[in-house]
């Protein structure tokens, strides 16, 4: 993709000014300017970037492909079985238990965050303390996943938690902590997940709101619409591509980032928090059966980037057009 | 105990000296540098059988290795303590260390890319040394080679305590040694006796016999004092619950929970293969048998009586409740005694906790015929040398290594931050004969006699499972059993779906 | 603001309105602030004392939890005896280093990629973004054995290019929309004026510098805050603050104190830093889709 020009960079700096030289020339044809410039000035402005991004992303990803058809052994000897690993999968309970409780994180965690967090959003818009309180808000989303881990892991601890004993005392839990339970443990990585990320959507929601057509607010108020129906009716479908937005990146990290279950439950109890992920790990880094491992990772790769796909068309949709154009 | 890394060495020696120690010698006695691996750097002097201890110490001078370690004690201490082998060697060591977990991804990853990054192992006997073994040199012929210095005592499978060398060492090929014992964690019993004192009458109302601990108490004696326990509890007396077992994120220590359990019982087994070499070709798991199902029974009997946030802890978070007072008893590895004896971190301290060996199997439980023994288990870690290192390195590594084991340092060790010793000759000092009583300078020696004394012999000891898949097969198993233990299925499908997945990852 | 002045009657309805609103606020600042501040407290406080828990209910007893003397020893401990100035610089360099280069090989690529129409551009567009989705677990195998054939495994420039694997996807993903909205008009006004095409590229940086600056800290974010990559990639030399915290769960006893401690060490600076970008944080943490 990159012009092979045998020249170095000093060379290239030269041939971007004759270019440039070029155009100082033909000055006094002002019209010829609206011309595409060359594109090899451009090309050489991007093979930097380009080049250390296929470095580290063609490479992992046909080694994921290739390593997907062979078995790795617990020895040295590695042996090439074709799509045998892609068969195991469909016979592999727990991959597929890894893919429904991925989804199931994900939709528990959207669901709270969307909710809590559009309605601090609305409880907050034109708030006396609106910058203050957004300020504070979002400090949970500074905190590195895994030191948010450990700190959750410490409050929610059975023997010195004081979130433990909070619980406890509103009668909430009994002395099983909330990851000690196959049927609380979800609940446990949710809320750590809540924590550090409902202020993005209220931050993503506060910037759709900012931007709700004046006029149509005034008009329903008139008519003595309550603030709820005016939300309902007017608000949320403006602040709907800002929404989808924002589940569709929450969703690609949860695909992302395991840190904070890896220290909170580390897949348990009884593997009622084995996401995905956690289980592509294991069985990579821990089994270091890596033909099994290239061929779950590569599962989640494609479904991320059909994923990813689906984002870019939401930002390319024109609903999103206008969230660029109220700027 | 806080631990003291203090900034490597090779930071401090300027590149003039490093000149000095091999580039100088280099030029003078015809060596030169060898091998640069990804940290380690080799100098080599050569020398002959003849030559003088101190020669053959110091052939490496010059020389950079790097240890990747967990991180317990020994490391600690002798990170601490690096310069004396510089002193002695000349040979730089930086010491890694890591969570167990960590240290088998980093090293896994390492050796299986063919690399020897880390030219020195820790490896615990089965999750890294059964799972790792055809990745780690055989000390044999550096033992018998007479141009490295040797340790005085030798390595024979008697300076060392019983069955410590073939736990870590002997992996699926007799005669092969792949390690040597560094560090140890063998299962001994931490009872509260302050407690068992207080409550023995009344608990002999109810069970008409006294409620202590012995070498003779069985697993039912441990159910009845648990259940004993949580009555009182329930009855909002202000007592501990009386048990909890090993069942948080660390699948190795859940297995090793169960196991013990099991051994107890007829010295069950998981699979049908020598205890001590172990197979890399396992065959069909004897889980689903009527032994295992009866212990899985046992076992959730006990869970059921046990702390109620039994399926959060693990290992370390036992020990914390443990420590703080809310249980009553706990089988726990001896290298944890000296936490549980600090008055600063621990509610049990002070004389409050005694031990006694792992308990004893109950002969009505036994299904197979076998014998009721005092099920005990271990993870010797060893210290091992990366097969993909070259020559040279792995040479400077075992200079390394047998000081790592060395009496000195394992005596040092355990009088600094608490460690495990792997020699006899250390048991033998005076100090530490006295520290078997209270009060006792190393609270860790308080365990050994329940544990160098009578569990690691024979026949309670249980030395496997080897495999090579065993860190799989310990994830398997401790999902079933966390399973059972929750409720989610009965203890017939648990040891069903272990056989069945068990048999999958090892080709059955 | 649009509809601050619109809400003005007072309703019954609208006072009980405004009486939750405080309430759900104060709920919601509590939630958020607990965890923080139990860290904070809880790296100044004595083992024994972290330890300490009022009788279950007894909610008049909840005093105990300022019921300590403070000690700095954590601290003391982390940056004395355990080496966290180590950690903090690699973290400063890694995450800084990273942040530099992707933001400036970021820019370039973006401002091309603004100006350049080619075919097959939403394509190579997708492919830039799409190594910024792949998850880390997946191709962390792989970037190893790159990484460690290039001996870059344990150094700092290692961990500054793994960081870079993620930053410059965002930097080019996150500037291009930022020159998109600066007119063509004044690099050829500039042109027009004699400069180069590089000096006109460079004549317009100003006007997108403030961007540039919050995503050059968002870039340190986002590396200062990875766990992965640094506790495997930065193995050993170049260790940073949050595999260094991880690693105080040690065997046989696990430093809360310390933990806590090295937690405060890492957050508070990003929390700054937060600060300083505020502004841009929407923008950045939604990949540009939404402006404030």
């Amino acid at each position: 993709m990159v012009s092979t020009g045998s020249g170095n960079a000093v060379s290239t700096a030269h041939d971007g000014e004759r270019y440039v030289e070029g155009a100082r020339v033909i000055e006094h044809m002002p019209a010829s300017l609206n011309a595409v410039p060359p594109s090899r000035y451009y090309l050489w402005l991007m093979a930097p970037a380009l080049i250390v991004l296929a470095a580290i992303s063609i490479y992992p990803f046909f080694w994921l492909i290739w390593m997907s058809l062979q078995n790795v052994g617990a020895g040295p000897e590695v042996e090439f079985v074709g799509l045998k690993n892609f068969i195991k999968l469909w016979s592999d309970d727990k991959f597929w238990m890894g893919w429904i409780l991925l989804f199931k994180y994900s939709f528990f965690c959207m669901f709270f965050e969307i909710t809590i967090g559009v309605f601090l959003a609305v409880v907050l818009n034109g708030h006396r303390f609106e910058n203050i309180l957004i300020t504070i808000f979002l400090m949970p989303m500074m905190m590195a996943p895994a030191i948010a881990g450990l700190v959750w892991y410490y409050l929610f601890n059975s023997t010195f938690g004081w979130y433990h004993w909070l619980f406890q005392s509103l009668g909430i839990l009994g002395e099983t902590s909330i990851i000690g339970s196959t049927e609380t443990a979800m609940a446990g990585i949710v809320m750590v997940d809540i924590w550090q990320w409902t202020p993005l959507i209220t931050l993503i929601t506060l910037a759709g709101m900012k931007r709700v057509p004046r006029d149509q607010l005034e008009a329903n108020m008139v008519d003595g619409a309550s603030a709820i129906r005016n939300f309902i009716a007017i608000t949320l479908p403006n602040i709907y591509p800002f929404l989808l937005i924002a589940i569709m990146l929450r969703f690609m990290d949860n695909f992302r980032f395991i840190d904070v279950i890896m220290r909170l439950t580390g897949g348990g109890p009884a593997e009622v928090t084995k996401v995905l992920p956690v289980y592509l790990f294991d069985v990579s880094f821990v089994y270091f059966k890596l033909g099994r491992g290239s061929a779950i990772a590569l599962t989640l790769l494609i479904v991320t980037i059909i994923f990813g796909k689906l984002l870019v068309k939401v930002f390319e949709s024109p609903a999103s057009k206008r969230i660029d154009q109220g700027n | 105990m806080f631990s003291k890394p203090k900034d490597a060495l090779y930071t401090s020696i300027s590149r003039r000296k490093f000149l000095e120690l091999g580039g100088g010698a280099a030029t003078a006695l015809g060596t030169g540098s060898l091998a640069v691996g990804m940290n380690s750097v080799m100098m080599r002097t050569p020398v002959q059988a003849a030559s003088s201890q101190e020669a053959k110490m110091k052939q490496y001078a010059g020389s950079k290795l790097v240890f990747m370690s967990e991180n317990t004690p020994p490391s600690f201490a002798i990170r601490d303590k690096i310069k004396d082998f510089y002193d002695a060697t000349g040979i730089t060591v930086e010491i890694l260390t890591d969570d167990l977990p960590v240290v088998l991804q980093k090293v896994g990853i390492d050796v299986k890319g063919g690399k020897a990054d880390f030219p020195v192992i820790y490896a615990q006997d089965k999750p890294i040394g059964a799972a790792l073994a055809d990745y780690l040199a055989d000390f044999g012929k550096f033992i018998k080679d007479d141009t490295l210095p040797q340790d005085p005592e030798g390595y024979g499978a008697d300076v060392w305590f019983d069955n410590f060398l073939d736990a870590c060492g002997s992996m699926y090929e007799k005669g092969k040694i792949v390690a040597l014992p560094y560090d140890a964690a063998v299962a001994c019993t931490f009872y509260r006796q302050d407690l068992f004192e207080k409550y023995t009458k009344d608990f002999e109302k109810d069970y008409k016999y006294r409620m202590e601990f012995t070498a003779k108490t069985t697993w039912k004696n441990v159910l009845d004092y648990a259940t004993f326990f949580k009555k009182l509890k329930q009855a909002g007396q202000d007592v501990p619950y009386g048990y909890a077992q090993h069942l948080g994120t660390f699948a190795w220590t859940t297995q090793l929970d169960i196991q013990r359990l099991m051994y107890s019982h007829g010295q069950w087994l998981d699979f049908n293969i020598d205890d001590v070499l172990g197979s890399k070709k396992p065959g069909p798991t004897n889980w689903g048998d009527a032994t295992s199902v009866e212990m899985m029974k046992q076992f959730k009997a006990m869970a059921d009586v046990s702390h109620p946030d039994n399926l959060a802890n693990g290992t370390l978070e036992l020990n914390t409740v443990y420590q703080s007072g809310q249980i009553a008893m706990q089988v726990q590895y001896h290298e944890f005694a000296a936490s549980v004896e600090d008055e600063k971190t621990s509610k049990a301290a002070g004389g409050k906790t005694a031990y006694a060996p792992c308990p004893l199997g109950e002969a009505s439980w036994i299904k197979n015929g076998g014998k009721a023994v005092n099920g005990t288990n271990c993870g010797i870690g060893g210290i091992a040398i990366n097969k993909n290192a070259s020559e040279d390195i792995q040479r400077a590594a075992f200079i390394f290594a047998t000081h790592a084991v060395s009496k000195k340092v394992q005596y040092s060790v355990l009088t600094g931050l608490g460690g495990t010793p792997t020699r006899k000759s250390v048991l033998a000092e005076p100090d530490v004969v006295a520290a078997r009583k209270r009060p006792s300078k190393m609270p860790n020696a308080l365990t050994f006699e329940s544990v160098y004394d009578f569990g690691i012999k024979a026949p309670n000891f249980v030395l496997g499972p080897k495999i090579p898949e065993v860190n799989e097969y310990h994830k398997i198993l401790a999902a079933e059993l966390t399973k059972c233990v929750a409720g989610k299925q009965s203890p017939e499908d648990a040891c069903k779906a272990i056989k069945k997945q068990t048999d999958n990852v090892n080709d059955i | 603001m649009a509809s601050r002045d619109v809400v003005a009657y007072k309703t019954p309805l609208s006072r009980i309105w405004n009486i939750f609103t405080v309430v759900f606020i104060a709920f919601y600042l509590l939630w958020t602030l607990l965890p923080l501040m139990i860290m904070f407290f809880s790296s100044f406080k004595d083992l024994l004392a972290a330890f300490q828990l009022p009788p279950v209910g007894a909610f008049s007893k909840i005093g105990l939890f300022f019921d300590f003397t403070p000690t700095t020893k954590h601290y003391y401990n982390l940056f004395v005896n355990l080496g966290f100035s180590t950690y903090f610089a690699n973290s400063i360099i890694s995450a800084g280093g990273s942040a530099i280069i992707s933001v400036v090989l970021g820019s370039m690529c973006a401002y091309a990629l603004s100006r350049y129409e080619f075919r097959g551009k939403p394509d190579l567009f997708f492919w830039i973004i799409s190594t910024r989705m792949a998850p880390v677990v997946a191709v962390l195998v792989p970037l190893y054995a790159i990484f460690r054939g290039a001996d870059l495994i344990g150094t700092k420039a290692g961990l500054i290019l793994a960081f870079t694997t993620f930053n410059l996807p965002f930097a080019i993903w996150i500037l291009k929309g930022f020159f998109d909205n600066v007119p063509y008009a004044i690099e050829e006004a500039s042109m027009v004026d004699g400069s180069t095409r590089f000096q006109a590229f460079r004549a317009i940086l100003p006007l997108v510098a403030p961007g540039i600056g919050a995503f050059v800290i968002l870039c340190i974010l986002f590396a200062w805050n990875d766990f992965l990559f640094s506790s495997i990639i930065g193995s050993g030399g170049a260790k940073t603050l949050p595999p260094a915290t991880v690693q105080l769960v040690q065997p046989q006893n696990i430093q809360w104190g310390s933990i806590m401690a090295a937690g405060v060490v890492t957050t508070l600076p990003m929390m700054f830093l937060g600060l300083l970008i505020r502004r841009y944080l929407v923008t950045g943490l939604t990949m540009g889709a939404v402006r404030e």
